[in-house]
């Protein structure tokens, strides 16, 4: 009793430590350090719980040393905290810790013997070599055992090791050749780190030959290309011109890592001698060595060849390209083929280098044509804002192409400067798509300027063309704020009514400066009263609904007082429709006696009873039982719904 | 984690993606041979997936897999017997079948020599080294983050999947979203500036989440298999609290015994996006310092990376911002971008909120046809972990640790040095 009773306090601890912040608990280990260690130590040979004596373990494997060993070693025979002792033995510093495991590795079994292997394989420890051996050969040993060795034996490597899995490759059972080769390939690497590449090669080669799973022979594969250096080439080319799609894999992998600038240029060669479909796979991988004289093979790549591999080293450019590209890239821009275009159009405008810009601009003065667009429309996807003057000159010229060009790097690039340049054109052109192109120019603006460029725009609604008044209130709704609003209304009495049309329907979804601008919804609540034109009042009403849904600062209460007053304005089903998904979001009591009514009008019926039955299946606020138990009872009466219904009547269950 | 339900079309991502910018705009060269006349895949060109670990979030990653054409989802392994039936029963719905096989042991599903790539989807515990068991029987992985519990399983996995020559996706989806991929290259390409201050938000930098708890009565091992849950973490008894995959040991290695952690969960992300803004995903910071609520790290090249947990624009969760000495940017779950000029954002692209993974799981079956090295490979990966590692380090000792990203080592540190490993409980190994 007494035991469960402090086994619970140790877990309530260790809660409590899982809850505070970890500086608080490290705060508790600032003490001496010869002292706390004695402390943990003196845990572990008590009769603590396992809990306390696992976090113990992992204290002492930041604070422990050889001090501590003796106490955890004992540990790793035991099966509940044999995984604690080893987080702190395998991080421990000296002989000791070592001397634990390697005698642990003459009792363990099963999995218990499988961890110490393990540990002793993070160590690095030589001298467990010799037992290792043993595990490896020894012919009664669970083939977990033996795999652990073999992995082990790999991770510590030198010659006796590699020898030893080398000669057990062909030995050991088909269960354990995948870790014997694991093995084997980690000595190979360590081999090859050491400067020692023959051995490394001469390993590789032997997995390559033996009856191993493909993943296996595949990372030999990988293994024996880089330890051959340059030598490698003949077998990496092989890889690549396989029929196998595996041997593909592994060679693109390594077509990434062998260094060498000979192995780029057989890269470089090989591109050309692939099939179709391989070439764009190789000319990624190249793209993926950091060596400089991939650049010219990828440029040369993009000028012409395979469509299919001229699009990926097109956009391969935008990682690689500089300056020395912009020729083949505006010239590939200016091209028919349309994804070709697109594809070198992106890179072009993401084109590193600080000497880009001013290249593209160069060129500009004496472009022509095609070339010329595809160098305005750069200026404003570079943001290059000293092309300014250059754009303004072109809004003029007679290339429809380039005016087009024009007018959208003024988009990208202008401010309220150039929004009055804007304004001026659209009222001087009468070609409809100049205008459109104009138009989203001066939506771009005012959208990043916001009100500040409303004084711009404000010419537009005193233009004699009633079409230029209604672009006018599309921008001006971008732009937004009061001025905005104003002009919006105004246009109310505009004696043009498709006009006076679009300044309801931009007031209806003035979108974007809720909650801030409650003038904005009077004006709705008015459109939504006026009697002068249904459209306009249900324009209003759907406005006004979006504003109580979307506004912020309304409290629950609030916004069902809202749809409350205008229910009254409401004719048709659509707005009751909406007002109902505004209120059911609301779950509130309040919101719930609303729908209670709604559902009483045989239009919404259904869509009311099922707003009741969706806000009752979440929960809501403040409604009593007894409330929903009449709004679910109705449901149950009223819907000709069978889901509804059913619905209704489980909820119901619940609330009785 | 709330599972965003978002799946968005190939076309509007890339159209996405290229008004995003470079980083995400890759090379398509996934042959058209390999679209059958009807849009659909010849079986020949399929990936044949199986999923190891599939709760919730995996259901969610498993979800984004079968609306891929080019997958063909045939096995689930989980230790949970609901778990196994419930995927189970979604892919033979899909598939309109019978096929789907299920496995308590992963090893019997990697022996499967028709399976091409795995989805890891285990708890945080198991993630190394189920992938290193992956890789090891010739299988591609896409796994779940956090996908190390400590630097030294950071360091093997990426050495792993160098040597098997596999694909490794890590799932640290907001790679591969357009806001944070837009950010990314305003910081990358100079338009911040010199970038000189990164900060990331691993929220909840110093909770934790699991231990050793009173024992209860172990269920059957068909219902839940506890040795197999527990795979190479260190023993401790059965406990249904302790019996949530999502967290269970999330932290590394410290979070079983002692605290400390809460970082890496989000810091796998966050920071990740710090590192790939800095261009060093093929570092760490070189220093740590826990202040205040803070933590502040620095790289070699002097970028300050700061790890906060308040002070944020509130544009959703995991947001990041980089700070250059003309600029900066910030962004988040939301999906929106703030900077501090709105030019910066002129050529933003459209916003796709709700992190979705769809993007990144296609980047990942890509690569697996490519052979292509993956938005959040295995190297990738292994350092943003290791900054991640480090800095809970730091947190754990309570003081300043100075790393050395090309020994992989705390130079003269020997506490710190400690913690860069753990014990696998028997019988696994890395």
């Amino acid at each position: 009793m007494m035991l469960k009773s402090r086994s619970l306090a140790w877990c309530a601890v260790l809660l409590v430590a899982a809850t505070i912040a970890a500086g608080q608990t490290n705060a508790a280990d600032n003490q001496n350090p010869k002292e706390r260690e004695a402390k943990l130590i003196a845990v572990l040979q008590s009769d603590a719980p396992p809990a306390e004596k696992a976090i113990t373990c992992k204290r002492l494997s930041v604070y422990g040393t050889s001090e501590a060993v003796p106490a955890l070693a004992p540990l790793l025979l035991d099966k509940e905290l044999s995984s604690w002792a080893r987080i702190a033995l395998e991080v421990i510093p000296g002989p000791a810790a070592d001397e634990a495991l390697r005698s642990a590795m003459g009792k363990a079994q099963g999995r218990l013997l499988v961890g110490v292997i393990n540990s002793i394989a993070v160590r690095h420890d030589a001298q467990a070599v010799n037992g290792l051996v043993e595990k490896l050969k020894d012919k009664d040993s669970d083939p977990e055992v033996a795999s652990a060795a073999a992995v082990a034996l790999g991770r510590i490597g030198g010659q006796q090791a590699a020898q030893t899995l080398e000669r057990s490759l062909a030995e050991v059972p088909a269960t354990i050749r995948p870790a014997v080769a694991e093995g084997c390939i980690l000595c190979a690497e360590r081999s090859l780190a050491q400067g020692k590449a023959a051995d490394a090669v001469k390993l590789y080669d032997t997995i390559r030959r033996a009856n191993l799973p493909k993943q296996k022979l595949l990372e030999a594969t990988r293994g024996a290309i880089l330890a051959r250096g340059s030598d490698g080439i003949p077998l990496l080319v092989e890889q690549l011109e396989s029929a196998d799609k595996a041997q593909v894999g592994i060679g693109l992998r390594t077509a990434r890592e062998l260094p060498g600038r000979d192995v780029t240029e057989a890269l470089a060669t090989e591109l050309n001698r692939l099939s179709l479909d391989r070439r764009p796979l190789l000319l990624l991988a190249l793209a993926d060595r950091s060596d400089e004289a991939v650049l010219p093979v990828v440029v040369m790549a993009a000028r012409g060849g395979p469509k299919e591999v001229r699009l990926v080293a097109l956009e391969v450019l935008m990682r690689l390209g500089n300056v020395s590209c912009v020729p083949v890239l505006l010239a590939a821009a200016a091209e028919n083929d349309a994804q070709v275009s697109q594809a070198a159009m992106l890179t072009l405008a993401h084109l590193p280098g600080a000497g880009v810009d001013t290249d593209l601009l160069a060129r500009l003065p004496q472009a022509t044509g095609k070339t010329r667009q595809v160098l305005l429309q750069l200026t404003g996807e570079r943001q290059m804002e000293g092309a300014l003057g250059t754009i303004m000159s072109s809004l003029n010229e007679g290339d429809a192409g380039v005016r087009s060009a024009a007018v959208q790097a003024l988009g990208a690039l202008g401010g309220d400067k150039q929004a009055v340049d804007l304004v001026n054109l659209l009222q001087k052109t009468q070609n409809p798509n100049d205008r459109a192109n104009v138009e989203k120019a001066l939506a771009a603006i005012s959208g990043r300027a916001g009100a500040s460029c409303v004084p711009c725009l404000l010419p537009l609604m005193q233009n004699s063309d009633p079409a230029l008044r209604t672009i006018g209130l599309r921008v001006l709704v971008i732009a937004g704020g009061p001025d905005a609003l104003a002009a919006v209304k105004s246009a109310f009495q505009d004696k043009d009514e498709a006009v006076q049309d679009e300044a309801a329907r931009r007031l209806s979804a003035w979108p974007t400066n809720w909650p801030g601008d409650t003038a904005a919804a009077q004006a709705l609540l008015a459109l939504a009263k006026s009697d002068k034109k249904m459209l306009h009042q249900v324009l209003g009403l759907r406005g006004y609904l979006e504003y109580v849904r979307g506004d912020k600062q309304l409290n629950n209460s609030a916004k069902v007082t809202k749809v409350n007053e205008l229910l009254p304005l409401i004719q048709r089903p659509e707005e009751k429709r909406l007002a109902i998904s505004v209120v059911g979001a609301l779950r509130t009591a309040g919101a719930l006696e609303l729908l209670t009514t709604l559902a009483s009008d045989p239009a919404v019926t259904e869509d009311a009873c099922s707003a009741i039955v969706n806000m009752s299946g979440r929960g809501m606020q403040g409604a009593t039982r007894d409330q929903r138990q009449k709004a679910l009872q109705m449901v149950v009466e009223k819907s000709k719904n069978d889901a509804t219904k059913k619905r209704a009547e489980d909820l119901l269950q619940g609330v009785r | 984690m709330s599972k965003p339900q978002i799946h968005l079309n190939r076309r509007r991502f890339l159209k996405a993606a290229a008004q995003a910018g470079a980083v995400l705009a890759l090379p398509q060269v996934i042959p058209g041979t390999a679209l059958g006349k009807s849009g659909s895949v010849a079986p020949s060109e399929r990936i044949v997936l199986g999923g190891i670990g599939i709760g919730s979030r995996g259901g969610y990653d498993l979800g984004c897999f079968l609306h891929e054409p080019d997958v063909q989802f045939v096995a689930v392994c989980d230790v949970k017997a609901n778990r196994r039936k419930a995927v189970k029963e979604m892919a033979d719905t899909k598939y309109g079948n019978q096929d789907c096989a299920t496995y308590l042991d992963m090893r019997e599903l990697l022996a499967r020599s028709d399976i091409d790539a795995v989805l890891i989807a285990t708890g945080p515990n198991w993630h190394a080294t189920a992938s290193i068991l992956a890789a090891k029987a010739g299988k591609d992985v896409y796994c779940e983050k956090p996908c190390t519990k400590n630097i030294a399983q950071s360091l093997l996995l990426a050495e792993t999947f160098r040597r098997t020559g596999r694909v490794f996706q890590a799932g640290t989806q907001r790679r591969s979203l357009p806001n944070f991929a837009y950010a990314i290259e305003l910081a990358r390409t100079g338009k911040l500036g010199k970038l000189h201050t990164l900060y990331a938000h691993p929220m909840g930098l110093k909770t934790i989440s699991s231990g050793w708890l009173p024992p209860e009565p172990e269920p059957p091992k068909e219902e839940v298999d506890w040795d197999m849950y527990l795979g190479p973490a260190a023993w401790r008894p059965f406990n249904r609290r302790l019996l949530d995959g999502f967290n269970f040991e999330k932290g590394g290695g410290m979070v079983g015994a002692f605290g400390g952690g809460g970082c890496l969960e989000w810091g796998s992300h966050c920071v990740d996006l710090c590192q790939w803004a800095n261009n060093a995903d093929d570092t760490a910071p070189v220093e740590y310092e826990p202040t205040g609520n803070q933590l502040h790290a620095r790289y070699a090249n002097g970028v300050k990376l700061i790890l906060r947990n308040d002070g944020w624009l509130p544009l959703g969760s995991c947001p990041v911002r980089f700070e250059g000495e003309t600029g900066w940017v910030e962004t988040g779950d939301d999906a929106e971008i703030v900077a501090s000029s709105p030019a910066l954002l002129a050529r933003r692209g459209a916003k796709i909120p709700g992190y979705p993974a769809d993007f990144h799981i296609r980047n990942f079956l890509d690569c697996v046809k490519t052979r292509a090295q993956t938005r959040a490979n295995a190297d990738v990966a292994c350092h943003a972990h290791i900054a991640c590692h480090a800095a809970n380090i730091s947190l754990f000792l309570g003081r300043k640790v100075n790393y050395d990203p090309k020994k992989n080592e705390f130079p003269g540190d020997e506490e710190a040095n400690r913690l860069r490993s753990e014990a696998l409980r028997e019988p696994w190994r890395l």
